[in-house]
């Protein structure tokens, strides 16, 4: 066992945890964060996407042990106060969800294609969605979601103007 | 689920070294973890201890000087190569190629010596790198050792490296710097799937090199042409150099077939 200290989603935790433990095991067992999903645990599909340090990683494929010190932003931070973030606001207004199970990997690879590049063209968003399987919408209306996740923002930041 | 092992985190390189030598045959190094865990959760490899190389200090750097060429340390992800000013201007065909790698969250992990150590027939980055001249620094305990990566990969995932050691950084030397450079990858889904086929062209001023990926046990490297060598005759060399397998994602006959085609469109359009 080891101890580490992270913080997810602003808040801090300190836990033992086992060596061999997966940061995705870590978050949905240990933790109980369970929006972070478990698809192919082998860095193939994404479902366990979740932003470390800034950066998107699959969650399934870092130890718990190599998060010590760690910032982590996972889905569960996404809607803060009870109110959907844009981009699930984006993903719900343009059907971009059906069974839902790659959601919170899409939701935040898509967070992470935003903060580095805020109006991003169609190819752009599929380059950044690269990383995530969906098997149900066919990535259409996920596409669509994240350009319109990406317009709202502009239109917020009190712009108006369409840059793309 | 991974099997139980102990983690270790050494906080200085004298450390790490130590601790390979007396414990290197029951140990696995790594940085980005991206072949690691999926071998560990395959049961491919069990071993007691991982070592993380990233809390060794000094392992992460990029440089470049006009002597040495540009020096890729062992915890330096491809994702950071990507983003490297000197990298993507004055050595295209590694930003090329890089961008080609996986996907964007394996990038962020998956480092640059890390896809030369597990040596595998398709390593995106071992092509190019074999095509700008590239050494190989491995430091143990007992000293430091620098070999060309041509020799340093000896076969099907297998490598020179000995169980005390750890590949401390890539060397790419200035012999091919500001090269024009292109990667062209076979593969049936962007992102999701291992290259089919691969083939890397760099030309220099009077000279073009030529590396094929996964048409052979290890990447193939083709002698140095003359820049106004014909199609044709680079193509009947590829086919002399290659051995490629029928498999799962392809037959040999269509990889022969397909590095045929993408040596021809790589040298039309990569300019002279």
């Amino acid at each position: 066992m080891i101890r580490i200290t992270v913080t997810i989603n602003g808040e801090r935790y300190e836990r033992e945890v086992a060596e061999h433990r997966t940061l995705l095991h870590f978050l949905r067992n240990d933790l109980g964060l369970t929006g972070t999903k478990e698809g192919c645990g082998a860095g193939e599909c994404g479902a366990c996407t979740i932003i470390m340090d800034g950066r998107a990683v699959n969650s399934c494929l870092v130890l718990a042990a190599e998060a010590d010190g760690a910032e982590l932003e996972t889905i569960e931070g996404a809607a803060a106060g009870g109110e959907l973030s844009a981009i699930q606001q984006a993903f719900h207004d343009n059907h971009a969800v059906q069974c839902g199970f790659c959601t919170p990997g899409m939701v935040m690879s898509a967070t992470d294609l935003l903060r580095r590049n805020p109006n991003p063209s169609r190819e752009e968003i599929i380059d950044g969605i690269e990383g995530n399987f969906c098997r149900c919408t066919g990535y259409q209306q996920i596409i669509e979601a994240i350009e319109a996740a990406a317009r709202a923002a502009g239109a917020a930041a009190g712009k108006g103007s369409d840059h793309a | 689920m991974l099997h139980a092992f102990s983690y270790v985190a050494p906080r200085s390189l004298d450390e790490l070294l130590a601790f390979l030598s007396s414990h290197g045959d029951d140990t696995r190094v790594f940085s980005g973890g991206t072949d690691l865990f999926v071998n560990i959760r395959s049961g491919l490899v069990s071993p007691q201890y991982v070592a993380d190389l990233k809390t060794v200090p000094g392992l992460r750097e990029i440089s470049f000087t006009g002597q040495e060429g540009l020096s890729i340390g062992a915890c330096a992800t491809v994702n950071e190569l990507l983003a490297h000013e000197t990298v993507c201007e004055r050595y295209p065909v590694l930003r090329i190629a890089g961008e080609e790698l996986a996907t964007l969250q394996l990038r962020n992990r998956a480092t640059v010596v890390g896809n030369i150590v597990t040596a595998s027939p398709c390593g995106d980055m071992t092509s190019p790198l074999l095509c700008l001249g590239t050494d190989v620094v491995l430091v143990s305990a007992r000293g430091e050792r620098r070999i060309p990566l041509g020799e340093f990969i000896t076969g099907v995932k297998t490598t020179q490296i000995a169980a005390d050691e750890i590949v401390s950084r890539l060397i790419v030397s200035t012999d091919r710097i500001d090269a024009s450079g292109g990667y062209r990858k076979l593969k049936r889904i962007k992102g999701h799937d291992l290259g089919v086929v691969a083939v890397a062209l760099v030309r220099a001023a009077n000279t073009m090199l030529v590396a094929i990926s996964s048409a052979a046990p290890t990447p193939v490297l083709l002698p140095e042409f003359d820049a106004r060598t014909p199609v044709a005759e680079i193509q009947k060399s590829a086919q002399a150099a290659i051995s490629p397998i029928d498999d799962v994602r392809c037959t040999s006959e269509y990889r022969r077939f397909m590095v045929d085609v993408y040596i021809r469109r790589l040298m039309e359009e990569v300019p002279a």
